[in-house]
């Protein structure tokens, strides 16, 4: 079996040390190293130079900040190396257009770390939709709440945003992958209520869909400290024929840890970066498009993009005005 | 009025009707006397079942002399029409939920209770929900902080051929009249009044109706309703607050005290469940009205605040219809 050689740009985001493990474990994958723009020394070897790390891969995972996803795609691309780009796909429109246009003429494939899609709830729920089973689909609630990152995830340069541009994204790619449909107008309603940060903590959307249905998110970093995990990802979907929730990370056991004081879900479901992570490389190897392309990064950011300029204004925004 | 024991007389034997009519039972100080319903079949079964006489309709009811407290529990599109007869004839009148299908009716039927000096209460028992009361004894205590966001859903099954006139939203108002009035009304209880409201709604009405609204408070917090008639596993409410110093959670389907099964299968998945408490939020609604009769102080939530309530529901229909955001500003 033929290895991809996959290097990881950047440690800056909270993502860097999942998704280096899931490279290092990956059998289809020859984790080749990192390079970490601090000079700060991790597992696996360590490239003094992101030009040092693109000449050993084929593609790489980027996980820096969101404001720096431009700069290294186009390096990458320049390379010819592909990329796997955390999410969001950039924090401004023009960037992502920049990746995709680079990437196109370097023809190297781009793709954005969307888990959702991977999740086997979200799998079924996807062939409950294409079945029939569910009627027409007319509306979704869903939530993407997590708790506060810390970091630069408040800061606007570095992250282009807060709550909204960090969690937005997921739900946004999932619903359209689920209705085969685009978003068309957004509603939202961003605060900054909880940790005195200039960026939103906390955000609901409202989506309408090109063929009618509708569907909210809330994104906000509302998980308090004493929660029992991370966050989650939920939907509730109404169907003309049926109503179906899905809870990505119900699968878990409730660990009463009177040693560290805490109550705490320890998952127990399917690794979601190791199926993401696996089905872009997959795709590379066998010179397929990948499975959620830099095309679908702009999509859900266009949806982000929206969302602030709604808030700013008061009134839902078409996509149309900002794409 | 001047009699000891309050005789109560209830228009309308759906859901609410034989609710409130089966409340009054054994309630100190009062005494369920008489039922009306559209046709007097339609009220004979609860009537006899609850040793009350049947009233030929509702004018009647209204007019009889062994009634002090009209409850009344018409279809919405009815409650006008209602709630004027029997104040007209002096009584006290317990309407129920939402006041009225239109703010001009809401305001005629506060405007003849005040002209006939009787008191007029509104239906809105989630007031009396005891996990509601505890979360506003909780936020009013700050153990909270300040409320950020907050996620409030009630859904139910989809509306049977029984109750037809609920699938005509002009007659309803639709799922947003019928449940999401409760979290409206809720978080006006809650939080005060809302600055703007955004509402989306399934177009057409009908069995299957969904509705989702985001309100925002001028500074905060901001707020995400859902309002289901799709909920086919049987009733649900859940409620979320997180606020700066902490969060509260709430979901029916996960407070049972007290589950049956049996090979005969789930006989509890009804409509609207009973809760498990020594009094009923139906009951404690109907009792605190009366002890504050008793007393002559005027109900919790009365005309005015009912209509406030309703105001905002209406706005959140005109948010769906025209698809833009509505500003929300109290009704006169």
């Amino acid at each position: 079996m033929s290895r991809l050689r996959v290097g990881l740009v950047s440690w800056a985001h909270v993502h860097a040390p999942g998704l280096a493990r899931t490279l290092a474990a990956l059998p289809q994958v020859e984790f080749v190293g990192s390079f970490d723009e601090t000079g700060a020394a991790h597992d696996g070897r360590t490239h003094p130079s992101l030009e040092a790390l693109l000449k050993e891969s084929e593609a790489v995972v980027l996980a820096s900040t969101n404001a720096a996803h431009r700069r290294y795609t186009l390096d990458a691309a320049a390379a010819g190396v592909h990329v796997l780009c955390e999410k969001p796909l950039a924090t401004t429109v023009a960037d992502a257009r920049a990746m995709l246009d680079a990437c196109r003429d370097a023809r190297v494939q781009l793709g954005v770390a969307l888990p959702v899609r991977s999740s086997p709830a979200m799998v079924a729920l996807k062939d409950a939709i294409e079945s029939g089973r569910l009627g027409v689909v007319r509306a979704v609630r869903a939530t993407n709440p997590g708790q506060y990152p810390g970091r630069w995830f408040g800061d606007r340069r570095e992250a282009g945003g807060g709550a909204a541009m960090d969690h937005t994204v997921h739900v946004a790619d999932a619903l359209r992958w689920l209705l085969a449909d685009e978003v068309v107008r957004v509603h939202a309603e961003l605060g900054s209520f909880l940790y005195g940060l200039p960026v939103e903590d906390c955000g609901l959307l409202t989506l309408d869909l090109s063929r009618g249905a509708f569907a909210s998110i809330d994104c906000s970093w509302s998980r308090p400290q004493t929660y029992p995990t991370w966050g989650g990802v939920t939907m509730h979907v109404v169907g003309e024929r049926g109503t179906v929730d899905v809870d990505v990370f119900r699968q878990s056991l409730t660990h009463y840890d009177d040693a560290a004081g805490v109550t705490k879900l320890v998952g127990w479901g399917d690794d979601l970066n190791t199926l993401m992570v696996g089905s872009f490389v997959d795709a590379i190897i066998a010179g397929r498009p990948v499975p959620i392309s830099g095309e679908d990064g702009l999509r859900s950011l266009e949806v982000v993009v929206a969302a602030y300029r709604s808030a700013e204004l008061r009134r839902p925004v078409a996509i149309a005005e900002v794409a | 009025m001047r009699s000891v024991t309050l005789r109560i007389g209830v228009i309308g034997t759906g859901f609410a009707g034989s609710t409130h009519a089966r409340a009054s039972i054994g309630l100190p100080g009062a005494r369920l006397t008489a039922i009306a319903a559209a046709t007097i079949v339609e009220a004979e079964p609860l009537a006899t079942e609850l040793g009350a006489r049947v009233a030929p309709d509702a004018a009647a009811l209204c007019a009889s002399e062994d009634v002090d407290l009209v409850i009344v529990a018409s279809p919405t599109y009815l409650h006008a029409e209602h709630v004027i007869a029997a104040a007209k004839a002096g009584k006290h009148v317990f309407c129920e939920k939402p006041i009225a299908r239109t703010l001009e009716d809401a305001r005629a039927m506060v405007r003849a209770c005040d002209e006939a000096g009787v008191r007029l209460a509104i239906g809105h028992v989630v007031r009396f929900f005891p996990e509601y009361r505890r979360a506003k004894e909780l936020l009013d205590a700050g153990a909270l902080g300040r409320a950020a966001v907050a996620t409030l859903t009630r859904g139910t099954l989809p509306v049977g051929a029984a109750r037809a006139w609920y699938l005509d939203p002009a007659k309803s108002g639709g799922v947003v009249l019928d449940l999401m009035l409760h979290d409206l009304d809720v978080l006006r209880w809650w939080f005060g009044e809302p600055a703007r409201v955004y509402g989306k709604r399934l177009a057409g009405g009908g069995a299957l109706d969904y509705a989702l609204a985001t309100l925002r408070y001028e500074d905060r917090p901001i707020v995400q309703l859902e309002a289901s008639w799709a909920e086919h596993a049987g009733f649900r409410t859940t409620f979320e607050v997180r606020g700066d110093r902490g969060m509260l959670a709430h979901d029916s389907r996960a407070v049972a005290p007290f589950v049956v099964q049996s090979p005969a299968g789930d006989a509890g998945a009804g409509v609207i469940p009973a809760p498990t408490l020594r009094e009923t939020p139906y009951r404690r609604q109907l009792r605190d009205l009366t002890e504050r009769l008793a007393r002559g102080e005027p109900p919790l939530v009365d005309g005015r605040e009912g209509s406030r309530s309703l105001g905002l529901g209406l706005a959140v229909i005109e948010s769906a219809e025209r698809g833009e955001v509505v500003r929300w500003t109290v009704p006169a």
